[in-house]
């Protein structure tokens, strides 16, 4: 996977935003997608070719469920649910973020 | 185990979720879109990508492939056939050979355990019997601690039953034979230790279901009612199963109790008699035992035994041999040295197979290749190119495999038609032979397949190399085969029009079996005389005699020594003066032996020769010891026990009073020796009722060894033909190929005028050498594998020059014919035409 500055996602922080933005209840794939972008004050931006594959990963490891539902436009569209161990996974992710986050910080200020 | 069971419940459902991911895909496009951006990526390869994340993409290539592959199959249904029939071939020929020794040596016997059953043979180091006195196996029975059961089974001579004229097999078991196997009844009871076990047990016995169908026309009254065998009543207590499995393949039709041997076979001291090894040792290893542990501690048995009983026991390397006992048949070294071969000649036809399904396949490629051409420029890689050519090859071989099941099926179908088989065996291809099959198809799939498949995906198909190492490798395998078949044809006709040493056309033995009768010595004597006073009186025998060893017969003593750095493979034997007579073994030199005469031997021409070498053999001496036995005479060969033998040589001493009751009769009629039964059978029923002889026709022993051995001669025979055949098949096209692919070289060389000798030899030039050097090759590997093939060759060198030479004339015409057929139409070209044409 090619590392784009444009968009600015960090490889592999995917799974974890989306994670975090079903934490709060469940979303279709735009909304995920909107979501993330627009928390980020609009620095991230969701790639639909990264997003829809990593959804199906995350269908396979049993993260989260999706089911039927009504988009706001009367769609019948797919919300994606989290699950216990979505998570589960989610505070394991975030720990470890904050670990590496705060390992190359206390770089950053030392070196 | 979550994500396993996502997975597969993906793969049900993939057409479903597979539309609702488009459908998300879709209405996110739209929401985009009105958000103003119109980015959105290439749907369909997003959703392929979507879809690989549930690792399902190597199955849905396999289809692809398995999709297209069936397509270009079905597109030449010539080419199709052709290859299935020869990969069938190639196949079958080694399902069947796997089939038969799986039937033979793997399939465990559907008793009881079987896989702690074994057997217990006595062996030293040049001795080896099958058999044992019953007493030994009493002793190693009740001491042996590694065995939680043994079983003894004594075979005796047919018997009758009421006043049948023809007689039925029969056995003595242990009573706890049945038992041990498992077996029920299909009526009546079987034996039982507590019913059976002692000699004071009313007499019974139990009947095969064959015997009781045939000869009691299957009626289950007869259980209880007393029926006489041999003259001594006895009741039916039980019919065995139809399909009853044996130990050792062995199934007579009358089985008794051992314990009342002595009231079946009257006099008869078997039971006590520790020199008398006629019983056969079957064993059960008690649980967590090994056989080397078993052999361990029977060995240190026959140690206390030989202290005991120093009759019983040869010397002080005698031991009691453990193998395995579960199967059909007890695999002896040399079975599996003879399966071996068996599997390089069967192997060596599926090499001619592939090896021709190669050269097919190269020669297609080269058709087929605009077609790859196209796909590796539309972005096939290689790899993907390979695989799905292997497929397609693995898809042949399915098909040539499923056509070599059927003829391995066919083929067991035809041997287990043959009488006196028993019951419980099937054709039906268990899990063993399909576990062979699939491996066999792989590996045939990669010989053929691979090497032209690297060579069309690298875009190579044009070079020679690959053709001409696959012609060489045919005529190489066939060539073995076509020499193997052709020393085997060779040994049979040896054997058919050869005179074996001896008149056996007119002879039979009759063996009455006194030392089983307890007959002694003087007994014996007067019994034998009598017999054959009053059968030189039946008109029509023209002369009788005695023999310890009968020919063909049931019992054969050999011994392996060196002479002058050759094996020889010695033949002692016990005869009456008139023996040589008798047999029509004519005495080349010397007398023969005077009645009474002790010390002397009569020898083999052929020992005789390799022994003293250019000198008189008359009053030599040979023997251990002090008492040495002197040559009085030489006859000459004749391999009276050993007809496939070549390194036999017999030696011949005075039968002495005490192999009185051993001895067989011989005698010799003028006319056919088959009306001989009845008069022999009156004579000895006058002389003693109790002994019933086994009379024996030797030309009818003969016929069926030598039938048997046309049989092999002919299977190996046709085998050989069909891979010659297909080999020039093969050629035949690779020729034609070559042909039309150089079609505008040749019309430019005959355009310029060349010689059609001259153009021939450049259409051909690529292949002569590649059949020079499989033809040296199969030579040299047939001459060095045939040395295995010694035994079987019945007299006939493994080197035999008119063989070798039948072999290679008939494929090198076979490889001409192939080669030049197609040749020839280079030379009929229409040359304008051809250089028209682009």
């Amino acid at each position: 996977m090619s590392f784009r500055p444009k968009e600015g996602m960090p490889p592999g922080a995917l799974p974890m935003l989306i994670l975090r933005v079903l934490q709060s209840g469940t979303l279709h794939g735009y909304a995920i997608a909107q979501r993330i972008h627009v928390l980020s004050s609009e620095v991230l931006a969701v790639e639909e070719g990264l997003l829809y594959p990593t959804l199906q990963k995350m269908l396979l490891k049993g993260w989260v469920t999706a089911d039927w539902g009504t988009s706001e436009t009367n769609r019948k569209v797919r919300f994606y649910k989290l699950t216990p161990q979505g998570r589960a996974q989610l505070k394991a992710e975030l720990a470890g973020y904050d670990r590496i986050t705060q390992a190359i910080q206390d770089i950053l200020r030392t070196a | 185990m979550g994500e396993l069971w996502r997975r597969i419940s993906y793969l049900f459902n993939r057409r479903r979720l597979d539309a609702e991911l488009e459908s998300d895909m879709e209405f996110h496009r739209e929401m985009a879109a009105s958000a103003g951006r119109n980015n959105f990526g290439n749907t369909l390869r997003i959703r392929e990508q979507s879809q690989e994340a549930w690792g399902w993409t190597w199955l849905d290539r396999l289809l692809q492939d398995l999709h297209y592959g069936a397509r270009i199959l079905v597109r030449s249904p010539g080419f199709t056939t052709l290859a299935v029939l020869v990969l069938g071939i190639g196949i079958g020929v080694n399902v069947a050979a796997f089939s038969f020794f799986n039937m033979v040596a793997l399939k465990p016997l559907p008793v009881r355990n079987a896989a702690s059953i074994v057997r217990l043979e006595r062996r030293s180091l040049d001795s080896y019997s099958s058999e044992m006195a019953y007493p030994s196996f009493a002793f190693y029975r009740d001491h042996a601690r590694t065995l939680s059961a043994a079983m003894a089974v004594l075979g005796v001579p047919p018997m009758q039953i009421d006043d049948d004229l023809q007689p039925f097999t029969a056995s003595f078991v242990t009573p706890n034979f049945f038992t041990e196997l498992g077996t029920r009844a299909a009526y009546g009871r079987l034996f039982t230790s507590s019913l059976d076990g002692s000699p004071s047990s009313p007499p019974s016995v139990v009947l095969s279901y064959e015997l009781w169908q045939h000869r009691f026309s299957g009626d289950p009254s007869i259980i209880g009612s007393t029926i006489r065998i041999s003259k001594r009543p006895a009741t039916v207590i039980g019919i065995l199963p139809y399909d009853f499995a044996s130990l050792g393949g062995h199934g007579p039709e009358i089985w008794f109790p051992m314990a009342q041997q002595p009231y079946f076979i009257q006099g008869s001291k078997v039971l006590t008699d520790w020199k008398d090894s006629s019983s056969r040792m079957w064993g059960r290893l008690a649980p967590g035992v090994t056989a080397k542990m078993a052999e361990q501690e029977l060995r240190t048995l026959t140690h206390e035994l030989r202290k005991q009983h120093p009759e019983a026991v040869w010397d002080e390397n005698e031991y009691l041999q453990v193998s395995f006992g579960g199967h059909l048949q007890i695999m002896q070294p040399k079975m599996y040295e003879v399966a071996a071969m068996v599997a390089v000649l069967t192997l060596l036809i599926l090499a001619v197979s592939c090896a021709n399904l190669g050269g097919l396949m190269l020669a297609r490629a080269v058709a087929r290749e605009r077609e790859i051409g196209i796909r590796i420029a539309i972005g096939a890689g290689r790899a993907r190119i390979l695989r799905q050519l292997f497929t397609e090859s693995l898809m042949l071989a399915s098909l040539g495999s499923a056509a070599g099941l059927g003829m391995g099926y066919a083929v067991m179908r035809v041997l287990l038609s043959f009488p006196n088989t028993p019951r419980w065996l099937s054709a039906i291809p268990d899990w063993r032979v399909m576990l062979f099959t699939i491996l066999i198809t792989v590996l045939a799939a990669a010989f053929f397949g691979l090497a032209p498949a690297l060579q069309i995906a690298r875009q190579r198909q044009h070079k020679t190399i690959v053709r001409q190492i696959l012609v060489g490798a045919q005529v190489a395998a066939s060539c073995v085969l076509l020499i193997v078949a052709a020393l085997l044809v060779r040994a049979t006709q040896h054997v058919i029009y050869n005179d074996p040493g001896f008149g056996y056309e007119q002879l039979i033995s009759v063996d009455p079996q006194l030392g089983r009768h307890g007959y002694s010595p003087e007994a014996a004597r007067a019994y034998l005389q009598q017999m054959q006073t009053r059968l030189r009186a039946v008109p029509g025998i023209t002369s009788v005699s005695m023999v310890k060893l009968p020919p063909l017969g049931h019992t054969v003593s050999n011994s392996n020594v060196q002479i002058n750095g050759r094996d020889v493979t010695l033949y002692p034997n016990w005869v009456e003066p008139g023996f040589f007579a008798t047999m029509g073994i004519p005495l080349k030199t010397g007398r023969t032996f005077i009645p009474g005469e002790k010390h002397v031997v009569i020898v083999s021409e052929s020992f005789a020769r390799q022994q003293w070498p250019h000198e008189n053999p008359l009053g030599k001496q040979i023997g251990e010891g002090d008492v040495k036995d002197t040559v009085i005479g030489v006859g000459g060969d004749a391999h009276i026990n050993a007809l496939n033998d070549d390194d036999a040589a017999e030696q011949y001493w005075p039968a002495q009073p005490d192999d009185l009751p051993g001895m067989v009769v011989i005698a010799r009629a003028s006319g056919e020796p088959g009306s001989l039964s009845p008069a022999v059978k009156s004579i000895s029923e006058s002389l003693d009722p109790k002994a019933l002889p086994e009379i024996r026709q030797i030309k009818q022993l003969y016929r069926e060894n030598v039938s048997r051995l046309e049989m092999i001669a002919t299977a190996v025979s046709a085998i050989g033909i069909v891979a010659v055949v297909m080999a020039g098949i093969g050629l035949i096209g690779l020729v034609a190929f070559t042909v039309s692919q150089r079609t505008k070289e040749i019309a430019i060389r005959i355009a310029l005028g060349a010689r059609p000798v001259a153009v021939l030899s450049a259409v051909l030039r690529q292949y002569s050498w590649p059949v020079i050097i499989g033809l040296l090759l199969g030579t040299t590997a047939a001459a060095f594998g045939s040395r295995l093939l010694r035994v079987g060759l019945y007299g006939v060198s493994n080197l035999d020059p008119i063989g070798y030479a039948a072999a290679l004339i008939i494929l090198a015409a076979i490889v001409t014919i192939a080669a030049l057929l197609p040749a020839r139409r280079a030379l009929r070209l229409d040359i304008a035409r051809t250089l028209h044409y682009d």
